[in-house]
């Protein structure tokens, strides 16, 4: 499959099918630098698309591919001559035609400029859902919109579109758009929001169950500032840890403190800032570890936070020799048999057009066709 | 539709076994949750499903479930690790194993957990808030300056585990395609939030870090950069802004200093020009400027400014007034693959058993058979 170069959504979507056996090239432009770091496994390919050469040597290519991924605003591909009727009502009508984009195709802010901020915004989850201080709502880095609701969508209906093709022998056009994408990612909270009969999100932001509101939902810094994480919603989790952290605090700090939980304190509204400060000061008297060694083994439902390294060393990707890539997930085993995530060798960019004449050698370009891409300037030797 | 025909038997679990169900149930898969005899279900992830409520701990019960798993397409089991194999549920009763065949070796039998499968925290309890805890991307994210922020449980809970429990299972489905036969898919969230945030946890580990490589909250993505930010407006409401590039950053700061009175830029005694983006000793100047000037007007009238420019922007909706752009306050299937049906998303709740009755009929059970799983207990009510 081709997956233009792009930011983060096209990547990711090509990264996860290149993490499963697909043969992914990133067409890049000539002579580009990139610091795209999802390119575990995928070759690249520049080519200079505003020479004719350049355009018609793509499309040659794509015409032999199950999938292409656009990552640019509506209409950029068709103006080169590389849009979807191109491929579908001719050459290749079996190609699945991955278009992503940040705002809804036929919306409003359908040829704008924009990030995964702005897609967030629109989609209705960031204002009332998201937690932050009382005058402005958080946003988790760039990892909704562009990744929740971008890279991964994108990838689903390329491969639903392939189980597709396999019955009915024919390709698509699958469209998605970081917007629509979050919100259907969203869609417990934004059903529970809706739900006349809820009260998950009745409250401001801030007050509910699972945006902070809630004190045995969530993150507590501790004695060495670090922090664990606690998310025992259930009474019976609550109880387990309500009575473990009683009994882990120091001799002296309740009668200092002047109040005491109990398993029924989860219920009663009233005391949640109560108990929000006797967890805020009691979590303060020991360090982050050990408290996760007190949490333990135990259904309390109290993690500590680790930080990215520790995490790495946990997951163990590729038997624990440091990769800092994240292993892909889930792995499905393919043709019977699992797989290796390709190493990391060391390179956290793929040079663009570290493959071209690798890549148009096997897409059957002669020695001649290939110098002429050079001439051309379509192409460049590296 | 893509997954017309198939056939899904989903165990009744919290948000992201439900979601998992969803998003095949919205590709026209047959969805079936099984619920507890006498449950009651606040699961709004549930459209199209039937539910059909069976005790597997009754034989009777167990013998239906069996009976069931082997002609069904997919199994998604939430349960911690062993429930299924305890209550003679395992996948090599389906799949086969240790020399024996299975009842239906092209099951798709799909685990949905929280911690890893084979990690220390594989037996204990958790919650979205714990899993992000561990997979190191909580460390990383914004909040206050004591302590990051979660995005209620959007990134373990759906992005991580349901959304990647349905993208594996129908990745497991292309590949029986090929080989006709099924496959255990495990998926936990701590995995599955690493993965989606692979680009913020390779960055952070280079060597400089590129974009994360300042404490956390100061970087370019997580509000360290005054043009990639939420800013309150005079009436209230909020704006997005994510003009990253310099080209977008220039017509932001042009048409923003347009906007602003004269009056307020000579009380402010400074002003930004598209320069500024890259004097970081400015930044703490250019932040204020831009907080106080986006306080002189409305959302809305900043809406209007900023419409069809491209400065990246965008008012922040809520979640009603993005319903209204996008035609519907339940987010619709995303992406939709041409070709298929509008789905029917009016359906948000599924009371436990409604089914049931429907169900075993369907498995070729007469009444008298039904009447003995209701004396057994297996059932409650048909």
């Amino acid at each position: 499959m081709s997956q233009f170069a792009g930011l983060a959504p096209g990547p990711f979507a090509g990264l996860l099918l290149a993490d499963h056996g697909a043969s992914v090239i990133r067409v890049d432009r000539p002579s580009s630098s990139s610091i795209d770091v999802l390119w575990r496994g995928k070759r690249s390919l520049a080519i200079n698309l505003k020479i004719p050469s350049g355009r018609d040597a793509l499309r040659r290519i794509i015409s032999q591919s199950d999938v292409l991924i656009d990552p640019f605003r509506p209409g950029v591909l068709e103006r080169l001559g590389l849009g979807p009727n191109v491929f579908l009502n001719g050459p290749n009508e079996k190609l699945v035609y991955a278009r992503i984009t940040g705002f809804p195709r036929e919306g409003k802010y359908k040829d704008l400029a924009g990030h995964d901020i702005n897609y967030l915004a629109q989609s209705g989850v960031f204002s009332k859902m998201l937690p932050g201080p009382p005058d402005r709502p958080i946003f988790p880095l760039n990892l909704l919109a562009d990744f929740a609701g971008g890279g991964i969508p994108c990838a689903l209906g390329i491969i639903l579109a392939l189980l597709e093709r396999s019955q009915s022998g024919r390709g698509q056009v699958v469209n998605t758009d970081m917007v629509s994408g979050l919100r259907y990612l969203s869609s417990s909270p934004l059903l529970h929001y809706f739900n006349p009969a809820g009260d998950r999100y009745s409250g401001p932001r801030g007050t509910n169950i699972l945006d902070g509101g809630a004190p045995f939902y969530n993150v507590y810094p501790c004695k060495d500032g670090q922090w664990m994480s606690v998310g025992c919603n259930e009474p019976k989790f609550f109880k387990l840890f309500i009575d473990k952290f009683i009994e882990s605090v120091p001799e002296g700090f309740q009668s200092t403190f002047g109040w005491t939980p109990t398993p029924a304190t989860r219920q009663n509204r009233q005391e949640w800032p109560k108990l929000r400060q006797y967890l805020e000061e009691g979590f303060m008297t020991r360090t982050r570890n050990d408290w996760a060694k007190l949490f333990d083994g135990t259904d309390t439902c109290v993690m500590p936070v680790l930080t990215p390294e520790e995490a790495r060393d946990l997951a163990g990707d590729e038997g624990g020799n440091g990769s800092p890539f994240p292993d892909v997930h889930p792995r499905v085993a393919f043709n019977g048999t699992d797989f290796n995530t390709p190493s990391f060798g060391g390179d956290y960019y793929l040079r663009p057009g570290k493959h071209t004449i690798e890549i148009l050698r096997e897409f059957g370009f002669s020695e001649q066709e290939r110098s002429n891409l050079v001439q051309d300037q379509a192409i460049e030797i590296l | 539709m893509a997954l017309t025909g198939v056939k899904v038997i989903e165990f009744a679990g919290l948000a992201p076994g439900p979601f998992a169900g969803l998003i095949l149930a919205d590709n026209g898969a047959s969805v079936i949750r099984i619920d507890k005899p006498s449950s009651s279900s606040n699961d709004l992830l549930c459209r199209n499903k039937r539910s059909l409520a069976i005790n597997p701990k009754v034989p009777s019960g167990l013998q239906i479930l069996k009976k069931m798993i082997s002609s069904a397409d997919v199994l998604v089991d939430p349960f911690r690790p062993g429930v299924m194999e305890r209550l003679g549920l395992g996948p090599e009763v389906f799949l086969g194993g240790n020399g024996q065949k299975g009842l239906n070796e092209k099951l798709i039998y799909a685990r949905m957990i929280g911690f890893p499968r084979t990690g220390p925290q594989k037996s204990m309890a958790g919650h979205d808030i714990n899993y992000l805890a561990l997979s190191g991307i909580l460390s990383m994210l914004p909040g206050t300056s004591d302590r990051p922020g979660f995005p209620i449980n959007l990134l373990a809970d759906f992005a991580g585990g349901g959304m990647s429990c349905a993208l594996g299972i129908i990745l497991a489905l292309l590949d029986r395609g090929r080989t006709n036969k099924g496959q255990i898919v495990d998926a936990d969230m701590v995995s599955g939030a690493r993965y989606v945030s692979s680009f913020p946890l390779i960055d952070v580990q280079r060597d400089p870090p590129r974009s994360f490589g300042q404490e956390r909250g100061h970087n370019l993505l997580d509000g360290g950069s005054p043009f990639y930010n939420v800013y309150p407006c005079k009436d209230g409401g909020h704006v997005s802004i994510g003009c990253l590039e310099p080209q977008f950053f220039k017509n932001f700061v042009e048409l923003f200093n347009k906007s602003l009175s004269a009056e307020f830029k000579s009380a402010f005694g400074w002003i930004p020009t598209p320069e500024t983006q890259f004097v970081l000793d400015e930044w703490p100047k250019l932040r204020q400027y831009i907080e106080k000037g986006f306080l002189t007007k409305s959302r809305d009238e900043w809406g209007k400014i900023f419409h069809e420019t491209d400065a990246c922007v965008v008012p922040v909706l809520k979640p009603n007034e993005a319903s209204a752009l996008l035609g519907s306050n339940i987010p619709v299937p995303h992406p939709t693959i041409s070709g298929s049906d509008r789905i029917d998303t009016s359906q948000t709740t599924l009371q436990s058993g409604k089914h049931t009755k429907e169900i075993l009929q369907e498995y070729g059970l007469g009444e008298r058979e039904c009447k003995i799983l209701l004396q057994d207990g297996a059932i409650a009510k048909l």
